[in-house]
């Protein structure tokens, strides 16, 4: 059990100063995710009302987490394969699901560093105010980078010798993640004032019901599918 | 602890290769492979480019899954007891398995920590110093040399005391003098009880570095021999008619 | 065997459409379209089932055949998913005049659709051993399975803009429908078995021609 900590943290600060030290992926994921609101931000200008930008806003935060955060995963596995050094990593006594948790763990780090930088942004592009509820808006935006980076994670393993690396990554990833896309825009939604705290009636986000059921939601995908990735993990590892 | 309890089970060879079978798609690359190599004693195995080594020391590694057959590490199967078994196997291939943004004592570290050394720092020094790799600890991987990042790949493949050394193709791309320091360690490791299996291209330096010879051919042992029964010079013209005349 | 499947899955499909055609006062789009559409969506659940068990049974012994089943019932419930979405569109056009809407139950169907898509472009992307590919797929098959109940649930327990009021008027509809709903569902288990015994025999050709 202490072997398994001791792995755990020595592949995640090893990740994270490897990618520190590199600075490629992270100035990228930047750039992208700020592009990515800027170039809505352009696209939403001719809406006359204010209940657009909620929208809009909602909108391309997601899409910049979703597309940066594919970056980060496909760097996670692409930085192994460099060096022979998976080969590494697979040749040390420890389980398989062990390199997924620390590659998982390290990917939500890089996500949420990411995060720190590009929500802000988002928020005074598109005007928005949270109000006195940043502790919501954390929790949210954290169990999005977890859904995000724990199917991403998986993935990326197995897409690496592909030569679409990018973007068949970016199509399984994102076919995946759509179910959870509902709850999580539901609830930027209900923190960017756009929404009242519960709704009835139909359509998708009707069906999310209130803040606590989106949020009930997002945790359950994210247990779910962190378990079931860190399961099926050694089967997409193994040659 | 783990060493004395090793040390009891181990009644049979350091490295145990039984029946082994691996086939891709429709082509069989190995076919019913038996070795069975004990402690101190290097084995050098040879073939042609496809004859299947490198896919031998993959399943050996536990890095590729066998069809049939077993490989097993000091009396731990690879495959059942995947984690006692990788405890005391140490790998050097042609990639280095090395990041180049750490630094050479940061990789060692990070090598150090996957296997759950107690002694890190100290056996870390060891190694820097048998691998003659001190004054580079600060240095970062990416600007080493070739003959450098191969010292670097056996300091760690040595750090955890592995038993069984499984060595692809590591004489590849080296120079005179880091060819004879990377055989005065493999030596080392013989004399201290290990057990090595290598392949090379180079059946001068494999005859002279190892006490056995093996050759694949086709995915079967054709020959298995000590390397003072063979007549080294036939062997290193055509090892494959030799093998073929022996049978 | 399989010719006796085909046969009884057409004849239940036949009958179920003629009664479908003469019995009813629903509006004539709507009415066809909802004998076609029902049955496809259970269909390309079914599928999804039959792909999960599919994948499943890949991952546990490594057997080929499970693997060709995935492959078939992924490409027989594509089928299907694609023509519940379009006969929900068309459906949906022609009762309430939108092509689309994101209520759960079409969202869940677009879902369905986008995950067999994926699932078929991974199965011709991937480059590496079939054995790797087709490992990498049954795991996507399983994560994918994930989604699935999502559209279950929606379709059965949600108020949604998509059930439509219409009750059936004769105990022949309920016919109809029943009828068209076995006889698809007998069509898809000759499709995707027609689908495996067709790639088995391609596998076997490329052994023989290529050892």
């Amino acid at each position: 059990m202490k072997d398994f900590w001791l792995g755990l943290r020595a592949i995640v600060i090893k990740d994270i100063v490897v990618e520190l030290r590199a600075k490629q992926v992270l100035p990228t994921m930047i750039v992208l995710g700020m592009l990515i609101v800027f170039i809505l931000r352009m696209a939403s200008e001719s809406s006359s009302t204010s209940a657009g930008a909620p929208v809009m806003g909602a909108a391309a935060l997601w899409i910049a987490f979703l597309f940066s955060g594919l970056l980060a995963q496909e760097r996670s596995f692409a930085a192994e394969q460099q060096n022979g050094c998976i080969d590494g990593l697979l040749l040390a006594p420890l389980d398989p699901g062990t390199i997924y948790l620390a590659k998982l763990v390290a990917n939500v780090v890089m996500l949420s560093i990411f995060e720190l930088i590009v929500v802000p942004i988002g928020l005074i592009s598109f005007d928005l105010h949270v109000g006195g509820r940043w502790p919501q808006l954390l929790a949210v935006l954290l169990l999005g980078n977890l859904g995000i980076s724990s199917v991403g994670t998986l993935f990326s393993a197995a897409v690496q010798l592909t030569r679409t690396r990018g973007s068949l990554l970016s199509i399984v990833v994102l076919v995946i993640l759509m179910p959870m896309l509902i709850p999580a825009s539901f609830a930027l939604l209900v923190l960017f004032g756009a929404m009242p705290e519960q709704v009835g009636g139909t359509g998708s986000l009707a069906f999310v019901g209130s803040f606590r059921a989106a949020l009930g939601y997002l945790l359950a995908f994210d247990a779910v599918f962190v378990v079931a990735c860190w399961l099926l993990f050694p089967v997409v590892i193994q040659e | 602890m783990h060493e004395t309890m090793a040390e009891n089970r181990l009644t049979g060879p350091a490295l145990n290769v039984c029946s082994v079978s691996k086939t891709f798609v429709a082509r069989p690359v190995l076919r019913g492979v038996d070795l069975a190599v004990p402690g101190g004693q290097a084995v050098c195995l040879c073939g042609v480019n496809g004859a299947g080594k490198s896919t031998l020391l993959r399943i050996v590694a536990g890095l590729l899954h066998a069809d049939r057959g077993t490989a097993a590490i000091h009396g731990f199967d690879i495959r059942k007891q995947a984690e006692a078994a990788k405890r005391k196997l140490g790998v050097v291939s042609h990639a280095s398995m090395v990041y180049p943004e750490l630094t050479v004592g940061e990789n060692l570290n990070f090598a150090a920590r996957l296997h759950g050394l107690a002694d890190r720092t100290s056996r870390i020094e060891e190694l820097l110093t048998l691998t003659e790799l001190a004054p580079y600890r600060h240095d970062r991987a990416a600007i080493l040399s070739r003959g450098l990042l191969q010292r670097l790949a056996i300091a760690r493949a040595l750090l955890h005391r592995p038993v069984v050394l499984l060595a692809d193709e590591p004489f590849t791309g080296l120079d005179t003098g880091a060819t004879e320091r990377l055989l005065a360690i493999f030596d080392r490791f013989v004399r201290d009880g290990g057990a090595i299996l290598m392949t090379t291209h180079d059946t001068r330096l494999g005859l002279r570095c190892c006490r056995r010879v093996a050759v694949l051919d086709k995915g079967v042992l054709v020959l298995d021999a000590m390397t003072d029964e063979i007549e080294p010079d036939r062997f290193c013209t055509d090892y494959l008619s030799y093998a073929r005349s022996m049978s | 065997m399989r010719r006796l499947l085909f046969a009884l899955a057409i004849g239940l499909l036949m009958v179920s459409t003629y009664l479908g055609l003469t019995t009813g006062q629903i509006a004539p789009v709507q009415r066809n379209i909802l004998y076609a559409h029902v049955p496809n969506a259970v269909c390309a659940l079914l599928c999804f089932v039959v792909l999960l068990i599919a994948s499943i049974g890949y991952l546990g012994n490594g057997r080929q055949g499970w693997d060709l089943v995935a492959i078939a019932s992924a490409e027989a419930g594509f089928v299907f998913a694609t023509i519940l979405n379009a006969t929900g569109m068309i459906f949906s056009r022609a009762e309430w005049n939108i092509w689309w809407t994101p209520s759960p139950r079409l969202v869940s169907s677009a879902i369905l659709w986008f995950l067999y898509a994926v699932y078929l472009i991974l199965r011709v992307s991937l480059p590496g051993s079939r054995h790797r590919n087709a490992r990498i797929c049954a795991v996507f098959g399983i994560i994918a399975f994930l989604d699935v109940p999502l559209v279950f649930i929606s379709a059965r327990f949600l108020p949604d803009i998509h059930r439509p009021n219409f009750s059936f008027d004769s105990g022949w509809q309920t016919a109809a429908l029943m009828l068209g709903m076995a006889g698809t569902v007998l069509l898809a288990g000759g499709l995707i078995w027609l689908r495996t015994s067709l790639l088995h025999s391609n596998l076997k050709l490329e052994e023989e021609l290529f050892p």
